[in-house]
């Protein structure tokens, strides 16, 4: 009798530390983790002024793909890519896009020759002037490696997460810059 | 003469009477020079005028230069700035690179950091209520402008060229031209401004001109004045010289020949034998020994006042003054008895030393004496007296004095009496004999000891000269020479 009840007592510990998430991200945070290197993580940034702050990985698809077209302040969505040869864009249509360089191209052909994209994403050649050029957009959206970032313009999160967290989802694959 | 009038040739402290007589002296000397000096003095205080009135146009011409050509340079500036803030906008307008128009939008967010910073800087050195009020307003239509300017500028990033330009065309023009014309504004506050510099650089100028030709006529004309004075000076008193002189040589030449007349005429009695009883001989001689005496004395004078126009030299040693009254007494007792006057003395007994010549002294006092017996009018007595003076300032002194009870001077011949040759008109007119040498030879003589002479007058009751003479110090006992000064620095 004694070992069934033990027995249902540690069925039941075990029970509510599944049940219980908090308890077990305290458990978690507090295991030692590898930090997340910036050089190696891509930050999605917006216009200082766009009141965004957070946005779900299905709503970055959605936006990158050209099928979100205002944000809720009502300004126009500029999508800003870099020059295709760079681990960024790659990383870009590997993790978000899902395609390769000549998906995309067709993808945004046909999106603006039907109509059904109203604007091809804006491309420019360096992290410099993305970054100048989110700046100077209210209504732009691109990437970064998070080593890039300054106070020039916003960092989203991504489903709650920020590129230093240790399960974001944009990483750069390759060697660091 | 009832009025009861006193005159007083004062007693000035021995400080003062020195720096008096040094000033007169140098004047004397030196009078052109110092008339020289004083037109230097003068061009130099003008040099000075021209002078301060130069850095002052200088320094209006520096503001004027701050505020024009740097005000207007820095207005320049801003208006290139906001220029090049707007072109550069446009510029993106006319690309669909969207680097090319990040560039843009840098060079135009550039351009327009520049414009704020000169407008900051125009603010804070503006002071005109007006240049302020035009600061401010140029401030917020520039950051208006900027405003529309950032949302054409995110308009043509986000590639909504027409919305850009409606954007700009609706509202950017019209703010900017407000920017222009704030600018257009303040440059017309700087010409203002300017144009206000000038024109008090071109009154102070005219201004200074002014001075200038004021000042060098002034100097001219007070130049000319003071020559003219100095001139009209020296031939006055040349004039009075000469004057003075012909009025010596026929007063001398009347002097002389009244006891010429007189020994010739006793001459001729004796040659024509007219005097021939011993009594008749003794009068004719005594008239001839008389009248040559008389004519000795004066000439005695006459060589006396000459040897003062030297240098003569006296000893100078303690002197008791008992023995100066002495002499002076003895040597005029044959006058005083002849003319039967009493002399009464009051001398203040113990007095100190006085240091001087005594054959000098005593000679001045003489002719103190013989003036007073020559002019007291009937009233037959003197009195002599002496005494210490111990609130002189500087050096104690011993006062001898001479007083005569007779009409006294008239106010109008006081200040001239010490004049050599000079004679009142009332003296002469009263045909009393005289060269007008004698008080001028005592004062002469007793300066030339270190003493002075002054006179007291009261018309009606009489005159008192009086000899001031330092007292000797007590280790003044060996004998000093002292050369009296020429005729021309003792003359008043």
């Amino acid at each position: 009798m004694r070992q069934v009840l033990s027995l249902f007592v540690s069925l039941a510990v075990v029970l509510i530390q599944l049940l219980s998430p908090h308890r077990i991200v305290r458990v978690a945070v507090a295991s030692p983790r590898p930090r997340t290197d910036p050089r190696q993580v891509l930050a999605i940034i917006v216009n200082r002024s766009n009141p965004a702050e957070n946005l779900s990985f299905a709503e970055l698809r959605k936006i990158f793909l050209g099928e979100r077209s205002r944000w809720p302040n009502g300004h126009r969505v500029v999508v800003t890519m870099m020059e295709s040869g760079n681990s960024e864009r790659e990383t870009m249509l590997r993790e978000v896009y899902h395609m390769n360089e000549n998906g995309y191209r067709d993808y945004f052909l046909k999106g603006t020759y039907t109509g059904d994209i109203p604007a091809s994403p804006k491309t420019v050649s360096s992290p410099v002037i993305l970054r100048k050029f989110v700046f100077n957009t209210p209504g732009a959206i691109g990437y970064l490696r998070a080593s890039d970032v300054d106070g020039s313009v916003k960092v989203v999160s991504i489903d709650g997460r920020l590129p230093d967290a240790f399960d974001y989802k944009l990483r750069i694959e390759g060697p660091a810059k | 003469m009832n009025t009861q009038t006193k005159r007083v040739t004062g007693r000035p402290s021995a400080v003062v009477l020195g720096a008096r007589t040094l000033l007169s002296r140098l004047f004397a000397r030196h009078s052109v020079a110092l008339l020289l000096l004083l037109v230097v003095a003068v061009e130099v205080g003008l040099g000075v005028f021209v002078m301060r009135d130069l850095l002052t146009t200088y320094s209006q011409v520096d503001r004027i230069y701050v505020i024009s050509v740097q005000g207007l340079h820095r207005i320049g500036e801003l208006q290139y700035e906001a220029q090049e803030t707007r072109r550069t906008t446009l510029y993106a307008l006319t690309t669909n690179d969207g680097n090319l128009q990040v560039e843009y939008a840098d060079q135009s967010r550039g351009a327009d950091r520049l414009v704020a910073e000169g407008i900051a800087q125009y603010l804070e050195q503006a002071r005109m209520p007006q240049a302020i009020e035009v600061g401010k307003r140029l401030a917020n239509d520039w950051n208006a402008y900027l405003k529309v300017r950032d949302d054409v500028l995110g308009l043509i990033l986000e590639s909504s060229a027409e919305q850009a330009v409606d954007e700009d065309l609706t509202s950017g023009v019209s703010l900017f031209d407000r920017v222009r014309q704030d600018l257009e504004e303040i440059k017309r506050l700087y010409d203002e401004q300017a144009s206000q510099q000038l024109a008090l650089v071109t009154r102070s100028s005219r201004r200074s001109e002014l001075r200038l030709i004021g000042g060098f006529a002034f100097a001219l004309l007070f130049a000319s004045a003071a020559i003219w004075a100095i001139q009209r000076n020296k031939m006055h008193n040349a004039v009075q010289l000469a004057k003075l002189q012909v009025d010596f040589v026929a007063s001398v030449s009347h002097e002389l020949r009244t006891p010429i007349a007189a020994i010739l005429c006793a001459g001729e009695n004796f040659r024509d034998g007219f005097a021939r009883r011993k009594e008749d001989l003794v009068e004719q001689g005594s008239v001839i020994v008389d009248q040559a005496t008389q004519l000795a004395s004066l000439v005695d004078q006459v060589l006396l006042f000459a040897a003062t126009t030297a240098k003569p030299q006296y000893i100078l040693r303690p002197l008791q003054v008992p023995e100066i009254l002495a002499s002076a007494l003895r040597n005029t007792a044959a006058v005083l008895e002849k003319s039967e006057f009493t002399v009464e003395q009051q001398v203040q007994q113990g007095l100190p030393q006085v240091m001087g010549d005594l054959g000098a002294i005593s000679q001045c006092l003489q002719n103190l004496i013989l003036n007073a017996i020559k002019y007291s009018d009937g009233e037959r007595r003197i009195t002599l007296s002496a005494r210490v003076d111990d609130s002189a300032v500087g050096e104690r002194e011993v006062q001898i004095s001479v007083q005569d009870h007779g009409p006294g001077i008239s106010s109008s011949d006081l200040p001239r009496i010490f004049e050599p040759f000079y004679r009142s008109p009332q003296v002469v007119a009263a045909q009393i004999h005289g060269t007008g040498l004698g008080l001028s030879i005592a004062k002469r003589v007793i300066e030339a000891v270190g003493g002075r002479l002054s006179v007291v007058s009261e018309a009606g009751v009489g005159s008192a000269f009086t000899l001031h003479l330092p007292v000797a110090r007590k280790d003044s006992q060996t004998d000093a020479v002292r050369t009296a000064a020429g005729p021309g620095e003792l003359a008043t």
